[in-house]
């Protein structure tokens, strides 16, 4: 394997999907157990990067074939694939998964939807009205039940620039943020702590009292174009940082496990432009 | 549920089709792109059956023919579609946004809290989650219950025994013993939960032969079984064959419009008559390429590029 290297003074270069991809793994805490949702190669990726940097003795279960730290050949364009199971030291049966979640002992999963909302709920089903939806979308697998009990959600979209994807309310909420028009998440009762992260191609969220507050941004976005993108008022947290860029580890983990780069279908053609350059006086990535 | 003793269940795809009646509740085996009951679902849509209430967790193809040929009255779900890859399952979106089916989304975990319900023989299970979602407001069925013991407020569901679940395995015997790899997905509790389970089989083998590949699903839960080979097409069913993107690229361009859904029905269900005709119309070379996922890495990796 190889990295894109400069003039070999130590400068490389990556692009939006590969730090997109850094972003969600450095969500992952070392020692926890993570699962992500079918559907979402990045939160995939991540999770394999994690696991080969600073998560090492994570749990890490693929999302459809429910293997338990498997090293996949490669990643392949759909979620239950034999390709994902190589060398699991174990797969879980669909109940022993969803068990081990509702009871509480997975502690973050990745969720995604085509509208989020403040308050970290996402919306899978259906734009428009349900009875007659304008879009209707794909459906949220476990969601609404995995959402009230897994201890944390790192939240994520790729769609953010649309400015249709976060929304001051969902038309529908298929999987529950902090606060719903039932109540809040004690109020509810739920067991998990809820969306902790909320990653876009534009920045970093946080939820500081349940609302999501811009906490980090990509170098090539500026505050007024998150602003412009985005249907709800958020607040900016004191001394708005950069996102941290990757590290060659990372990047190598990355393009090992993603050779055919499923990763990049979350991505418009236009943000797959995006190109980065990390080299001397830009700061340590390591 | 009942024990189907029969020593002898083989039967045609024909007539284990016959199973399902107009109006069935019923359970789809496998998930996504793998080992979806294809060969059934191609019969189903021959033999012309209607008003299907379809249940299960994350699906694609199967729901989606179903849905283009007009089968479907209800739809509940947890997923349909085809992933990033290549995204919504385009009948199945437009008979949702025209108000042809009634939307009744749900979650895998509630399917799976019915099903055991179901197969305990108790009327509903509780569950923590669903509260707060708007997928609550698509089941009337459901009901809040307080726990006795804790005072907690739950959602109960009630016991689900589809009528029919239709599962595709790699081995099987006459007597109905089905074996197949990983993950199963939700079709070991389709199998104890539903009132009858009609399956196919890669290949009829003897009852040695699959309880050394290890049994899965008992016979006697088993009310027939059918020999299909690429029974799961266009979809997986390892070890024998990977999904064939191209092909399922091909149907979601062609099914965009309400036309080229119907086209490739008429090509590729009636209009092949039976599985060795759709078969015969994939033609072997392109079978052989998805069986040849295991020849090298490399192979495999092609077949996804």
């Amino acid at each position: 394997m190889t990295l894109a290297t400069g003039a070999g003074d130590g400068t490389f270069t990556f692009t939006i999907d590969e730090w997109f991809v850094v972003t969600l793994a450095r969500t992952i805490k070392d020692t926890e157990a993570v699962f992500h949702g079918f559907g979402s190669p990045c939160a995939q990726v991540a999770m394999h990067v994690a696991r080969h940097t600073h998560a090492r003795d994570m749990l890490l279960v693929e999302g459809a074939t429910y293997a338990v730290n498997p090293e996949p050949i490669f990643i392949p364009p759909t979620g239950n694939d034999l390709a994902l199971q190589h060398r699991a030291a174990y797969q879980l049966r669909f109940e022993e998964f969803f068990d081990a979640a509702i009871r509480g002992d997975i502690d973050r999963m990745f969720l995604s939807g085509g509208q989020i909302d403040a308050w970290g709920n996402t919306n899978v089903t259906a734009v428009g009205p349900i009875d007659r939806p304008k879009v209707k979308l794909g459906g949220g697998g476990g969601g609404c039940n995995l959402a009230a009990t897994i201890r944390h959600l790192t939240l994520w979209t790729t769609r953010h620039r649309s400015g249709r994807t976060l929304v001051e309310e969902c038309d529908f909420v298929t999987d529950m943020g902090h606060r719903m028009k039932d109540g809040t998440r004690k109020e509810l009762g739920f067991t998990g702590g809820g969306p902790e992260w909320l990653v876009t191609e534009l920045g970093v969220f946080d939820f500081p009292d349940g609302r999501a507050r811009l906490l980090q941004i990509f170098p090539d976005v500026t505050l007024d174009q998150v602003r412009d993108a985005t249907g709800f008022a958020f607040d900016v947290a004191v001394g708005l940082k950069q996102v941290s860029p990757p590290s060659r580890a990372e990047l190598a983990v990355i393009r090992s496990i993603d050779p055919l780069g499923v990763r990049g279908q979350e991505f418009s053609a236009a943000e797959l432009q995006r190109v980065f350059e990390h080299g001397p006086g830009t700061g340590c990535a390591c | 549920m009942p024990f189907f003793m029969d020593p002898d269940k083989l039967v045609t795809l024909e007539q284990a089709a016959t199973r399902v009646s107009d109006g069935d509740v019923v359970a789809l085996g496998g998930g996504l792109s793998a080992r979806l009951p294809m060969a059934l679902v191609r019969e189903l849509i021959r033999q012309g059956r209607r008003d299907l209430h379809l249940v299960g967790s994350a699906h694609g193809i199967d729901v989606d023919l179903l849905v283009a040929a007009g089968a479907v009255s209800i739809c509940e779900e947890s997923y349909v579609g085809f992933e990033q890859d290549l995204g919504l399952a385009p009948s199945y979106r437009r008979a949702a946004e025209g108000g042809d089916f009634r939307i009744a989304e749900s979650c895998c975990i509630t399917i799976l809290t019915q099903l055991r319900a179901a197969e305990a023989g108790v009327p509903f299970l509780p569950v923590r989650g669903v509260k707060g979602s708007d997928i609550r407001s698509l089941h009337p069925e459901y009901a809040e219950i307080t726990c006795p013991f804790t005072g907690e407020l739950l959602i109960a569901v009630p016991a689900l025994s589809p009528d029919v679940a239709l599962i595709h395995a790699s081995l099987g015997d006459r007597r109905g013993n089905l074996h197949f790899d990983k993950p199963y997905v939700l079709d070991e509790r389709f199998a104890s939960a539903s009132k009858l389970v009609v399956a196919t089989v890669e290949r009829l083998a003897s009852t040695e032969e699959v309880s050394d590949a290890g049994i899965t699903v008992p016979a006697h839960l088993v009310a027939a079984v059918a020999e299909a080979p690429f029974g799961a097409h266009p979809t997986s069913c390892y070890p024998d064959y990977a999904y064939d993107r191209n092909h399922l690229r091909e149907y979601v361009a062609a099914a965009a419009t309400g036309k080229g859904a119907t086209e490739y029905l008429e090509r590729f269900v009636i209009g092949a008559q039976t599985e060795e005709g759709y078969r015969k119309l994939l033609g072997e070379e392109s079978l052989d390429r998805l069986r040849g996922w295991k020849t090298s890495t490399q192979a495999w990796k092609e077949l996804f590029a």
